[in-house]
C-alpha cells in the first residue's frame, strides 16, 4: 500500500465514523484518540512518512498535514453541534433575536374544552355531574321516555342496533331515567356523554356526538324556570349580548316542549342549539315519580353544535379527523 | 311540507310578508322557511328572436337575443333551443356561480355575447340537458332574481311528529287564525242526505280486522270525463309543489293537501266483485303498486277485492285498478287506518308516501267523510260525473275524544306565567275544543277529532303556552337555597389526566367509536358487531384506541406533520356475559421528540422518551408505587408492563410492524402506551399527605461499577438505594460505557447518589461506610466491581 493509499483509507474510514457520530462523549473522546491520539491513525502515517524517501517526503507530509487539518475541522464541528449550543453564546454576541428551543406542545381538544366549559357553568349553578352507558336497552333509550316502539317519533332519531333490544343510546335521555329510578325527588343534574345516529356522515352529521342532558326534578318548576336556566346558560357561553329565541316543538319525552335559537350574526339566521321541555308525566309514571306531585325540566345539547357556533368550525368531521393543524388551534 | 300562499288566503286574510309569517309559524311550532330571495346581477329575462344553426358546428345554434332594449348574437349548445322561448339570459360581465364570469368570446368563427342558462348554471337544480324555459308571462328585461322571487309563494314547514293536523293548507290557516284571534273562511263540503242508499247494491265492504282499519267511507261516482285538471287546480297543486297529472287523480291529491285527509280513487269496473275486502296480506302475496314496482307482502294491511290485493293499505293503489284515461266509474275510498299498522307496512316495504306519512301520525276519523263529500262534489264539478246517491260508513270500531281535565294549578305551575281564564277560554276554543267550565279552576275539555296529540292536561298547557307566545314567557332565574353538593363529578379526574398530558406535549383527540370488522379484531377480541350498520367501515365497536390512534399518526404523516405526540381518552368496547364499555388513556409518539434547532439537533423518540413521559405522568398525578417490567406483549416489538402495586394496569412499547402494516401505516418507530383509567381514577382518590422538607444539606457521589453487559440497571439501583440505609435517599444511573478495554460483555455504569439526613449534617465517614456497603453488596450480588 502506498502513502498516498494509506492517507485515502484514513480518510474514508474517518468518513464512516462521521456518520455514526457517537453522541456519548466517552465515546467522542475514543473516537478523538483513535485518529489524534498519541497512538492514533494519523500519528501511524506520521510513522510511514519517516520511511520516506526525502524525494517523496515533502509532497506525502503535505496531504498528511492537509488532512490532519480536514479532520480536525469535522470533528471539531460535529463535537460542538453535540456538545452545546451552536452558535455563540458569549454575551456580547448573543443574538436574542434568534427563537427560543422547541418545546412541544400539547392541546386539548375542543370537545374537551367545550364539554368543561359547558359543565363549569351549570356547575356553578349547582347542578351534579351524572354518566350512563352508551350501549342501552330499548326500554331506557325509547319506552321509558314516551317513545313506543312504531311510534313516529322513532324516525326522528336513525338507531343502531346491537342485539335485537339493544341499542348504541341515541341520546342521553337514556340516563335521565336511570337517575329517576335510583333516587328519589328534587334532582338536579346534567349528563354529558357520546350518542350514536345511523345516518350518513357529512359536513353536518357524523354516526356519533356528543351531548349533555340536563334534569331537574322539583314539586314547583315552570317554563319560566327552564327558560331562566337557558338564557343564563346562553349567555355565559356565547356571550352576554347573545339574542336567544324560545320556540314551541315537540319531543317525546317532555310536554310542552321548546328548542332554543341563537341569532347567528354572520350567517343572518337562527340556529338551532338545543331542545328542551318539561318532564312528561308518562316519563314520570314510568320511573314511579307522582306525576301530581312533581314536575321538572329536561334539556339536551350537543356539544359538536356548541363548539361549531363559538369557534365557527363549519365541518363536524374536523372533530374526528385530529389533523394536528386543527388540534394545535385550540 | 310546502305550504302555498296563495292557496293560504282561500281561508284567511294574510297581509304580513312571507319571511313575517314564517316567523309567524316557527313560534307557534310549527317551523317554517321562506325562500330566500334569489340574487342574480348580470341575468335577465330575454326572449329568442331567432335560433338558426352555426354554420360551422352541428350541435350549436345561433341565436339572437333581446333584452326589450338590445339584441344580442348568442352561441347556444342546448338541444332545446328555439324562437319565442322566453329564457334567463346572461349578459356579458354577469357571475354565475362562485366565479364563472361571462365575457365576450369567439366560438367556432362567430361571435357570442352572452349565455343562455340552463337551470344548473343558475344554480337552481342539476337540470343541464337543456336551458331553462320561463313562463310566457315573464316580462322581457326584468332582473332574473325578481322574475324568480314573484314565484316563490310558498313556505316550507319542518313539521314535528305530532302535528297530522297541520299537514294541510286548512290546518295550517288554523294556527294562523288562533294565533291572530281571527276565524278561517272554510266550510266542509256539504253532507248530502240520501232517500236510499243505492251505492249499497253495487258496493259491498267488509273490514277483517277492525283495530287496523277502524273505519272505511265508500261510494261511486259514474260516467266522469278523464282530462287535465282546471287551471285554478293546478296552479295552486304547482304553487304546493305538486305536480298535476289528470283531474281525477288531481281531486284526491288536491283534498289531501286541502284538507290533510287521504283518499283514493279506483276504477270501479276494474274491481268486478263489486267488493272490498280490508285485511291483513298473507305471506307471498304480491300486488303491482302504482309507481309500477312488484310489491311483495308479509302481514301487510291491504285492501283487496274479496281475494286479491288491489291496493295496500294507507300507502298506495295498485297499478291494475288505478284511474286510466279510459275509466268511466270510479270508486272513492277515504278511510281511518290506525297509525302503527301503517307505519309497520310502511316500514317493511320501505315506502313513505303523501298519505302513508299522515295515516302514521293519525289521520282524522271523522275527516274520513268529509273528505268523501269533498271528492263526490269535485267530481261532479270538475269531471262531470254523477254520484250515485249514497255513502257506505264501515265504522266497527268507533273513535271517542276522550276528555281531559284542566286544571288552573297545573297551568300555573307548568306555564310560569299568568295566563287568564278568558286567554285560556279563547285559545282552547279557537283550536276548536269543547270545553266546559266546572267549578272554578276547572275545565272539562274535548278535543276534536283532527287532533290525536291532545290526550292529557299538559298537552293542554302546551296549547295554551304556545299560543300564548314563548317568547312572552317570564325568564326566572332565581338560585337561592343551598344544594347538595357533596356528589363531586366522577369524571373531574380525567380533566386533570388531559391536562397533564398535553403538559406533557401530547393532544387530544377524540375518535370514532365505530370500525370495521378487521381493525375491531386486530388488537383486541369480542368486538360488539351492529345489526344494522351505516357501511362495512363502521360495523363494529372498537376494542381498542390504538388503531384510531395509529391511523391519526398516518393522517397527520401524510398532511406534512411528521412529529406526532397524541392520546386518547376513550372507551373500549366488548362482549362478554355483558357488554362492558371500558375507558382506556392511550398515547402514541411518533417522530422527533426534540425537534432540530438553531441551539440543538433532533432526538427521535425512543422506548426511553415514551417511558420518561409515562412515568412523568404517574408523578403529575401523584400516583406512587409504579413499576415497570420487560414483558412480551401481542402489540410491540419490545415493550414493558406497567403495574400499579402488584396489578398490571397497562402496558407500553414499540409497536409491531405488522400491526402497522395490517392497517396501512406508511411509518415505522410509532412507540406507544395503553392504560386501563379505572385504577388511575382510583388510585387519584388517595390524598396526598406532606412529608418534611430536611433542612440539612444534601450531599451527592458518583459510584460507578462494572457489570455483567446483561445485568438490568434497574436491579442495580434498587440494590444500592437498600444497601445505603436511610441516608440514602436517591440513586439513579447517569452514564452507561462500553468498551472493549473493559472486557468482552461487560458495561461500566455511574450512579449518582444523593445522600441526606433529615436529623444532622452528614459526616463524611458515615457516607463513605454506607457506600462501602453499597460496593459490597453489589459485588457479591452481581460480580460486579467497583471502577476508579
Amino acid at each position: 500500500m502506498t502513502i498516498l493509499e494509506s492517507i485515502g483509507s484514513v480518510r474514508e474510514s474517518f468518513r464512516a465514523d462521521l456518520d455514526s457520530f457517537p453522541t456519548d462523549q466517552r465515546e467522542i473522546d475514543l473516537l478523538r484518540s483513535k485518529y489524534f491520539g498519541r497512538k492514533g491513525l494519523l500519528a501511524d502515517l506520521y510513522i510511514l512518512l519517516s520511511g520516506l524517501s526525502n524525494k517523496e517526503k515533502p509532497k506525502a507530509g503535505q496531504s498528511i498535514n492537509s488532512l490532519k487539518k480536514e479532520l480536525q475541522k469535522e470533528f471539531d464541528r460535529k463535537t460542538a453541534s453535540i456538545a452545546g449550543p451552536k452558535h455563540v453564546t458569549n454575551d456580547q454576541l448573543l443574538d436574542l433575536s434568534l427563537p427560543g428551543y422547541p418545546i412541544t406542545n400539547g392541546s386539548i381538544h375542543p370537545l374537551q374544552q367545550t364539554l368543561d366549559e359547558i359543565k363549569g357553568i351549570f356547575k356553578s349553578v349547582g347542578f351534579k355531574v351524572a354518566y350512563g352507558p352508551e350501549i342501552e336497552d330499548d326500554y331506557h333509550n325509547f319506552e321509558a321516555l314516551n317513545i313506543p316502539k312504531h311510534h313516529p317519533a322513532r324516525d326522528m332519531q336513525d338507531t343502531f342496533f346491537v342485539e335485537d333490544n339493544v341499542v348504541l343510546r341515541t341520546h342521553t335521555s337514556n340516563v335521565q331515567i336511570h337517575l329517576m329510578e335510583e333516587r328519589e325527588p328534587p334532582l338536579r343534574y346534567i349528563v354529558p356523554g357520546r350518542v350514536y345516529r345511523n345516518e350518513a356522515v357529512s359536513y353536518k352529521s357524523y354516526c356519533l356526538f356528543h351531548q349533555i342532558e340536563g334534569l331537574y326534578v322539583d314539586k314547583n318548576v315552570s317554563m319560566g324556570d327552564l327558560k331562566g336556566i337557558l338564557e343564563y346558560f346562553v349567555k355565559r357561553f356565547f356571550g352576554e349580548s347573545t339574542t336567544m329565541r324560545f320556540r314551541p316543538s315537540f319531543f317525546p319525552f317532555t310536554e310542552p316542549s321548546a328548542e332554543v335559537d341563537i341569532w347567528d350574526e354572520k350567517r343572518e339566521k337562527w340556529m338551532e342549539i338545543l331542545g328542551c321541555g318539561m318532564v312528561d308525566p308518562n316519563v314520570f309514571d314510568n320511573v314511579g315519580y307522582d306525576s301530581t306531585v312533581w314536575h321538572g325540566y329536561a334539556f339536551g345539547m350537543g356539544i359538536e353544535r356548541m363548539a361549531m357556533l363559538k369557534y365557527g368550525i363549519d365541518d363536524i368531521r374536523l372533530f374526528y379527523q385530529n389533523d394536528v393543524r386543527f388540534l394545535e388551534q385550540f | 311540507m310546502r305550504v302555498s300562499i296563495p292557496w293560504l288566503k282561500k281561508y284567511i286574510n294574510i297581509k304580513q310578508p312571507t319571511a313575517e309569517l314564517a316567523d309567524m309559524l316557527t313560534m307557534l311550532g310549527l317551523e317554517s322557511d321562506a325562500p330566500k330571495k334569489p340574487t342574480f346581477s348580470g341575468i335577465v329575462v330575454g326572449k329568442i328572436l331567432k335560433a338558426e344553426k352555426h354554420p360551422n358546428a352541428d350541435r350549436l345554434s345561433l341565436c339572437v337575443v333581446t333584452d326589450g332594449k338590445e339584441e344580442y348574437q348568442v352561441v347556444c349548445g342546448a338541444p332545446n333551443v328555439d324562437t319565442e322561448q322566453i329564457v334567463a339570459f346572461a349578459k356579458v360581465g354577469a357571475v354565475l356561480g362562485d366565479d364563472f364570469k361571462i365575457t365576450k368570446a369567439k366560438i367556432r368563427g362567430e361571435r357570442s355575447y352572452g349565455m343562455i342558462c340552463s337551470e344548473r348554471e343558475l344554480g337552481l337544480s342539476d337540470e343541464h340537458e337543456g336551458i331553462m324555459v320561463l313562463n310566457e308571462s315573464a316580462k322581457i328585461g326584468t332582473n332574473f332574481g325578481d322574475y324568480l322571487s314573484s314565484n316563490l309563494h310558498y313556505l316550507e314547514i319542518d313539521l314535528t311528529p305530532n302535528r297530522p293536523d297541520c299537514m294541510s293548507h286548512v290546518g295550517v290557516a288554523r294556527e294562523i287564525a288562533v294565533k291572530t284571534g281571527t276565524k278561517i273562511n272554510y266550510t266542509p263540503a256539504a253532507e248530502r242526505k240520501f232517500k236510499k242508499n243505492e251505492v249499497a247494491d253495487i258496493l259491498s265492504i267488509k273490514i277483517d280486522d277492525k283495530n287496523c282499519c277502524p273505519r272505511y267511507v265508500a261510494g261511486v261516482v259514474k260516467n266522469i270525463t278523464v282530462g287535465p285538471a282546471p287551471d285554478w287546480m293546478r296552479e295552486l297543486l304547482e304553487s304546493a309543489g305538486q305536480r298535476s297529472i289528470n283531474n281525477i287523480v288531481d281531486i284526491s291529491n288536491y283534498v289531501l293537501m286541502e284538507m290533510g285527509h287521504p283518499t283514493h280513487i279506483f276504477d270501479y269496473d276494474k274491481i268486478p266483485s263489486q267488493t272490498i275486502c280490508i285485511r291483513k296480506a298473507k305471506k307471498g302475496e304480491h300486488v303491482m303498486s302504482l309507481d309500477e314496482e312488484q310489491r311483495k307482502l308479509t302481514d301487510e294491511l291491504v285492501i283487496t277485492d274479496g281475494k286479491k290485493p288491489i291496493a295496500i293499505a294507507g300507502l298506495m293503489g295498485g297499478l291494475e285498478s288505478a284511474v286510466t284515461d279510459k275509466t268511466k266509474n270510479v270508486l272513492i275510498e277515504s278511510a281511518y287506518f290506525d297509525p302503527i299498522t301503517i307505519r309497520r307496512s310502511a316500514k317493511s316495504l320501505g315506502m313513505s308516501t303523501e298519505a302513508s306519512k299522515r295515516f302514521e301520525r293519525g289521520a282524522d276519523p271523522e275527516g274520513a267523510v268529509n273528505a268523501y263529500w269533498r271528492v263526490v262534489e269535485l267530481l261532479e264539478e270538475l269531471a262531470g260525473g254523477e254520484w250515485v246517491p249514497g255513502m257506505i260508513d264501515a265504522y266497527p270500531k268507533k273513535i271517542k275524544q276522550k276528555q281531559i281535565i284542566l286544571t288552573r294549578e297545573k297551568i300555573d305551575i307548568l306555564s310560569g306565567c299568568e295566563l287568564s281564564d278568558s286567554f285560556v277560554n279563547a285559545t282552547l276554543s279557537n283550536l276548536e275544543l269543547d270545553i266546559k267550565k266546572d267549578g272554578k279552576n276547572k275545565w272539562i275539555c274535548t278535543p276534536p277529532s283532527f287532533r290525536p296529540d291532545l290526550e292529557r292536561e299538559v298537552d293542554l298547557i302546551e296549547e295554551c303556552c304556545r299560543v300564548y307566545g314563548y317568547d312572552k314567557i317570564h325568564s326566572n332565574f332565581h338560585y337561592a337555597g343551598l344544594y347538595d353538593l357533596a356528589e363531586v363529578d366522577p369524571e373531574d379526574v380525567l380533566s386533570k389526566i388531559v391536562i397533564a398530558m398535553s403538559g406533557l406535549g401530547f393532544r387530544q383527540c377524540y375518535l370514532n367509536s365505530l370500525t370495521d370488522e378487521n381493525t375491531a379484531g386486530l388488537l383486541g377480541n369480542n368486538a360488539i358487531p351492529m345489526q344494522n350498520p351505516l357501511s362495512s367501515a363502521m360495523s363494529h365497536l372498537r376494542t381498542s384506541l390504538y388503531p384510531g390512534l395509529l391511523q391519526t399518526v398516518n393522517h397527520n404523516i401524510r398532511n406534512g406533520n411528521a412529529n406526532v405526540n397524541l392520546f386518547e381518552i376513550g372507551k373500549e368496547y366488548k362482549t362478554g356475559k355483558k357488554n362492558s364499555e371500558i375507558y382506556h388513556l392511550t398515547g402514541v409518539l411518533h417522530g422527533d421528540w426534540i425537534s432540530k434547532s438553531v441551539h440543538n439537533d433532533e432526538q427521535r423518540q425512543t422506548i426511553h422518551s415514551l417511558k420518561g413521559k409515562v412515568e412523568a405522568l404517574f408523578n403529575r398525578l401523584k400516583i406512587k408505587n409504579i413499576s415497570f417490567s420487560t414483558t412480551e406483549h401481542t402489540h410491540y416489538k419490545y415493550g414493558l408492563s406497567i403495574a400499579l402495586g402488584k396489578s398490571v394496569i397497562g402496558h407500553c412499547g414499540k409497536l409491531k410492524q405488522s400491526i402497522l402494516n395490517n392497517l396501512d401505516i406508511n411509518a415505522d418507530e410509532i412507540f406507544g402506551f395503553d392504560i386501563e383509567l379505572k385504577s388511575i381514577i382510583d388510585a387519584m382518590k388517595n390524598v396526598v399527605k406532606y412529608s418534611a422538607v430536611s433542612p440539612y444539606p444534601k450531599v451527592g457521589r458518583d459510584m460507578n461499577f462494572v457489570l455483567d453487559k446483561n445485568t438490568k440497571t434497574a436491579d442495580i439501583s434498587y440494590t444500592v438505594l437498600n444497601a445505603g440505609g436511610q441516608i440514602l435517599i436517591s440513586v439513579k444511573p447517569v452514564d452507561i460505557f462500553q468498551h472493549k478495554s473493559l472486557g468482552d460483555n461487560k458495561k461500566s455504569v455511574t450512579f449518582h447518589l444523593e445522600f441526606q439526613s433529615a436529623v444532622k449534617t452528614l459526616e463524611e465517614a458515615e457516607i463513605n461506610s454506607a457506600m462501602n456497603d453499597i460496593t459490597a453488596i453489589i459485588s457479591k450480588q452481581f460480580d460486579a466491581k467497583l471502577r476508579d
